[in-house]
This record gives C-alpha cells, structure tokens and sequence, in this order.
C-alpha cells in the first residue's frame, strides 16, 4: 500500500520465550526518515523487539519486511540484517575495548564486508577523512588514538553512535541512549539523534520521559509486547491506558 | 602518508634480524659448517624448535588473536609431517629396492620394484599393498602440495562443520581434542594405511642425497628459519589491518562484530584453515628432523602443549608465541633429556624428567593466574620505563 514511505514493516509479529509470551501480535511502521521513540515499562518487550529485527531472536509467527523491495528480515542472518543497512546500538556502551577510536570506527565504516575484501583492504584517503568527521560529529576527534577502554562512559556510548553512522544504516536501533550521562551529555546525544533522523529511520527505546520529551517526536508505547498507544507524547501520556500502566503500578 | 608495513611493524623487522644473526651464529658454530661447536643433534634440536615457534605462531593467530582455542592444531601439524613422510620413505625405500634388485640376473619389472618397495614398507603391519593414500607418494611436487591441502580441507570442513553451528568457547576446544584423538586413533590402526603406531621412519635421510647428516640438518634449519620468518610476515600482515581488527573484535565480542555486518563464520573459518596450513608446513619441516613421526605425536596432549607454551610466551602477540615455544621447548628437552642432574634429598630423589611436567604445569597456572600476558607482558614493562 504505502511502500514509499514505510521503510520497515512488522506485522502481527508473536515470541514466547518458555510459554511467556515476550512480543504479542506486534505491528509497527517506521518511514525512511523518521525519528521515533519506543516507551514502555520493563518487560514491554522493547528489547526483545530490537532483537527479532536484527536477527538475534526469530519470532514463532508474523512478517518483519523491509525497504523498497519488501524482503523478509527473518530469512537473513544478523550480518546480513547489517549489511542491508539496520544497525544497533546496545544498551550498555560495546565497543572494542582493546582498540584506538580510530580502529572502531574504521571497522564500522561502510564497506564490503567479506574476509576477502576485510583482509585485502586498504584505507583510501576517503575513507581516512570520512572516520575523522565522524570523530568530529561525536565529539571524540581529540580521542581518534586513544584506546577505547580508556573513554568515559559518555563517550564510549558516543563511539559506538559514531560507529553506527559509519556503517550508514538507513534505520537505526537505539536502545537507552542516555542511561548513566550527565544532563550536558544528555544534550549532545540528543543532538547526534535528531540529526541523524534528518536522513533516516531512527527508533530510540527510553525509560527517561525527559528524554523522550527532548527528542520531540512520534512515541510508541509497548506493554506486554503489543502497542498500546502510538502519537505525539502529550498524546500517549493523556492516554488512560497509558496512565494506568505508567502510574498505576 | 601511508606509512609502509614495516613502519607500522617495527616488531617485524627486529624480530627478522633476531631470527637472521641466530641463523647465522648456529651456522658459523655447527658441525657440519663452520666452527662445530654445536653437534648435528643440537643443530636439529633447534631446527625443531624453529618449527615448533612456527605452529606456536599459527596457534596464537587462532587463539590469542581470535579467541579460539582450538586444542587440535596439533594434528594438522602432524598430518604436515605424515604428507612429507610418505615422500621420504618411498623414495628412499625405492632407491633401496631398486638397488637390491638390479644384483639379480634380469632387470627387474617395474611391478617387481613397486611390490619390492611395498613389502619393505607395510611388510612391519603384514601387508604388502599400498593403500590409496600413497597414491602420490612417488611425487614430491604432489606431497609437497598435500602439505597443505589435507590439513587445510580437513580444517575446512571440521570448521565449517562447528562454526556454522556456532560452537564456540570451552565445547569447541573439546571438539577439537576430540578430532586430534580420534585421528590418533585412526592413525594407530595397522589398517589405517601409515603404518600404524610404527608411524614413518627414516625420515631424517634425504633419498639421493650423499652429503652428511651435519650438512642436511643445517639444510633443514635454514629451512626452518625461512619458514618462521615467511610465517611471522604473513601472520603479521593479516592481523596488522582491518582483518585484525575484526578477529580481535570477534574474540572480544562476537555478536558485536555480527551486528556490525561481518559473517563471523567466514572469518573463523579462514583463520581456522590458514592457520591449520602454517602448522602443516610447520609439520612438514619438523618430522623429516625428528627422523620419525608417529600416531603418539598428535595426542591430544600434544595440542594442549602447544596453548601452554602460547599462554607462557603471551598470547596476542606474535614474538610471545615465539618466546614462549622457543622457552618451553628448550628447557623441556634439557629436563627430559637426561641432562639436568637428579637431586638426591636423601628421602627422596627429584628426578626432573617427571618432575618437570609439575613444574611446567605449575607456572601455566601460575602465569595464567598472575601474569596474562606471559613472558612477552615483560616487554611492555621495559616498553613503560621508555616513556618515563
């Protein structure tokens, strides 16, 4: 119907994990350049979501369909989920610990990814000047040599940002970006999101209302693993539904 | 600028010339070239130590490098050693038998000279046939070449087989003793068609070639040098750019590296059998200086030593391999040798042939509890008081 302007498609998506049932009759849309927010109370299923569109978790029923073309997410594995262009970003920040910035970035950057092409490839001056913009976008230029393990905790969640946009995935999976940054680092991440949906798809998963509230777009709710509102965030937050699982517990 | 390899490198190029004035000071002190300090035994002893530096390499690739501890390379590193062997014995026991029959009054057939080398070889498991895997034996361009494509396909498809399964930590380090003791076992059947637990023998005698044992065991070195050090460029050519960067990734965080777009499969899979082709030459080179290869050589205690001497040396680094195969293996053949003197207590004698195995096994815990980074963890240290 509208294949234009929905980028990716699940629909009537089910899990059970030991007779629980994780994500239950789940549809949800996203456009090819839309910022969205994914709330909803611990055990809503949201990363249990990210998990069945990157490949780690097959659903027992339901469709997940993607771009243009429409093709089945569930018949690829999670490298090749990657490589058409989905990318994910952990909760907790990881990212090569034992390598320069540069090295993780230049590991994320878009590039044919078979051991063949990894082994003989040589970095074109390009692909050089593309890591120190991105170094440059998430503020770590200064870093670009230093070990990762050796960052904050708010940079290495902006790292692993920066090695996302490297690969130039057309949706974006973020989960808890914010979770244990000061308010200015808050900011910053808030920034990098909002830019970055200017030219893709990017979904957010968030516990943090005031977070949610800055990034200042559509918002989803899941409870028990089924939407149960979707709309701007005074919209959801005046839902009695919404209230009643929010505040009622 | 791009900065070239060696720049990048520079461990490279100090460890070639280590290996290059150690070359040259054996060779000036050997027996069979210069001065004869050392004796043509000693002169191979460290030939083999060379090659045991070569698979200790290729292991640290797999495991410290990738983070798969593979308990088998050991077998391929054999398996190197049968491929040439088979050569070996053939042509020299064709030289023998064409030698013994050309005494009698009529030339002798070709069938008359192949049955003639048969008996000689499987004669000791009472068979005279030669069982199709020597089919080759007669070529050493074909040999030569199975050095590298029976390991290697044998890696191909027990890799594929477990990584396509995602068999990955402590089960795959079982499955793989597993592979090293069920081809022991196939290989000490007499039926197996390598003589059994008789393995190959002779090895050390090179068919059609009259100089000295002195001389072929420094042949055998060199050989040996220029293998490690062929072997220590490549190894340090691919974990130096990207494709490094992904296999320590994949040992750091596997999922990571998938959700980046990268068929982790592949890549082990190739690391798997490339490095189960370094042990293979590695093989290759070391039998024909041991003389003799048998089943007993790839039990699995054999692979287990080689994650020792890996953990010893430090693993993630290739001159800590070299360090610590060249170290272990060293002191090891001095205690088992029967050169370190038995200490008499009076109640009690050390004898350090058993007693070295506890003390080998007690510093590998000993490392692996308080120093990581084994022997090569020093260099950082010297590395540190540098910058200072």
């Amino acid at each position: 119907m509208s294949q234009m302007n929905t980028l990716l498609e699940v629909s009537g998506v089910s899990v059970s994990f030991d007779g629980f049932r994780a994500i239950n009759n789940l549809s949800f849309q996203i456009g090819p350049s839309e910022l969205r927010a994914v709330i909803g109370p611990n055990g809503a299923g949201k990363t249990t979501f990210m998990d069945i569109v990157t490949g780690k978790t097959r659903p027992d029923e339901g469709r997940v369909l993607w771009g243009e073309k429409s093709i089945s997410l569930l018949a690829l594995n999670e490298a090749q989920i990657a490589q058409a262009g989905v990318g994910r970003k952990f909760q907790k920040p990881t990212v090569f610990e034992e390598q320069s910035v540069r090295e993780n970035l230049m590991m994320a950057r878009r590039a044919p990814r078979s051991w063949w092409a990894v082994l003989t490839f040589r970095a074109s001056a390009q692909d050089r000047t593309r890591v120190e913009e991105l170094a440059q976008e998430v503020g770590l230029q200064e870093h670009l040599d230093r070990v990762a393990g050796e960052l904050s905790h708010g940079q290495k969640q902006w790292l692993e940002i920066g090695m996302l946009l490297a690969q130039e995935p057309r949706l974006l999976l973020v989960d808890e970006p914010a979770a244990g940054m000061t308010p200015q680092e808050r900011e910053h991440t808030t920034d990098l999101l909002v830019e970055a949906a200017k030219t893709r798809a990017v979904v957010v998963v968030e516990h943090d209302m005031e977070f949610v509230r800055r990034l200042n777009c559509k918002v989803t709710v899941l409870h028990e693993g089924s939407v149960l509102a979707e709309g701007g965030l005074d919209h959801v937050t005046a839902n009695p539904d919404v209230i009643d699982v929010y505040l009622g517990r | 600028m791009r900065k070239s390899f060696v720049a990048q490198n520079p461990s490279v190029l100090v460890f070639l010339i280590c290996l290059s004035l150690f070359t040259v000071v054996v060779t000036v002190l050997a027996e069979g070239f210069g001065v004869g300090a050392l004796s043509t035994s000693f002169i191979k002893t460290l030939g083999k130590t060379l090659c045991l530096c070569l698979v200790a390499i290729a292991m640290d690739l797999i495991w410290g490098y990738c983070g798969i501890l593979s308990l088998g390379h050991f077998a391929f590193f054999g398996l190197g050693g049968y491929m040439v062997g088979m050569w070996l014995m053939y042509a020299r026991t064709e030289i023998i038998v064409e030698g013994a029959l050309a005494q009698g009054d009529i030339p002798p057939t070709p069938q008359e000279i192949i049955d003639g080398i048969g008996n000689q070889i499987f004669g000791v498991v009472g068979s005279s046939d030669f069982p199709v895997v020597w089919t080759f034996a007669d070529s050493l361009m074909s040999q030569l070449l199975l050095v590298l494509v029976v390991p290697g396909l044998l890696a191909l498809v027990f890799g594929w087989l477990a990584f396509r399964s995602r068999v990955t930590g402590v089960y795959l380090s079982i499955l793989t003793q597993a592979m090293t003791l069920a081809l022991a076992l196939y290989l000490f059947q007499n039926d197996s068609g390598l003589r059994g637990n008789n393995g190959l023998s002779g090895l050390q005698n090179l068919p059609g070639v009259t100089a000295p044992q002195s001389a072929v065991s420094l042949w055998f070195f060199w050989a040996s040098a220029l293998a490690l050090g062929a072997g220590y460029i490549l190894s340090a050519w691919v974990v130096s750019g990207k494709f490094g960067s992904v296999i320590r990734g994949i040992r750091d965080n596997e999922a990571r590296v998938r959700f980046l777009g990268y068929p982790v499969e592949s890549f082990k899979l190739m690391l798997f059998t490339l490095t189960a082709m370094i042990a293979a030459v590695a093989g290759a080179l070391y039998y024909p200086q041991a003389g003799i290869i048998n089943p007993a050589e790839i039990a699995p205690i054999a692979s287990i030593y080689l994650a020792v001497w890996v953990a010893i040396g430090g693993r993630g680094r290739l001159y800590g391999a070299v360090l610590g195969a060249a170290f272990v293996s060293l002191v090891s053949t001095w205690f088992t040798g029967g050169q370190a003197p038995d200490i008499n207590l009076g109640f009690y004698t050390v004898q350090w042939v058993d007693w070295w195995q506890v003390i080998l096994g007690l510093s590998f815990v000993l490392v692996t509890l308080f120093a990581p980074k084994g022997i090569g963890g020093l260099f950082d240290l010297l590395k540190r008081e540098d910058k200072a």
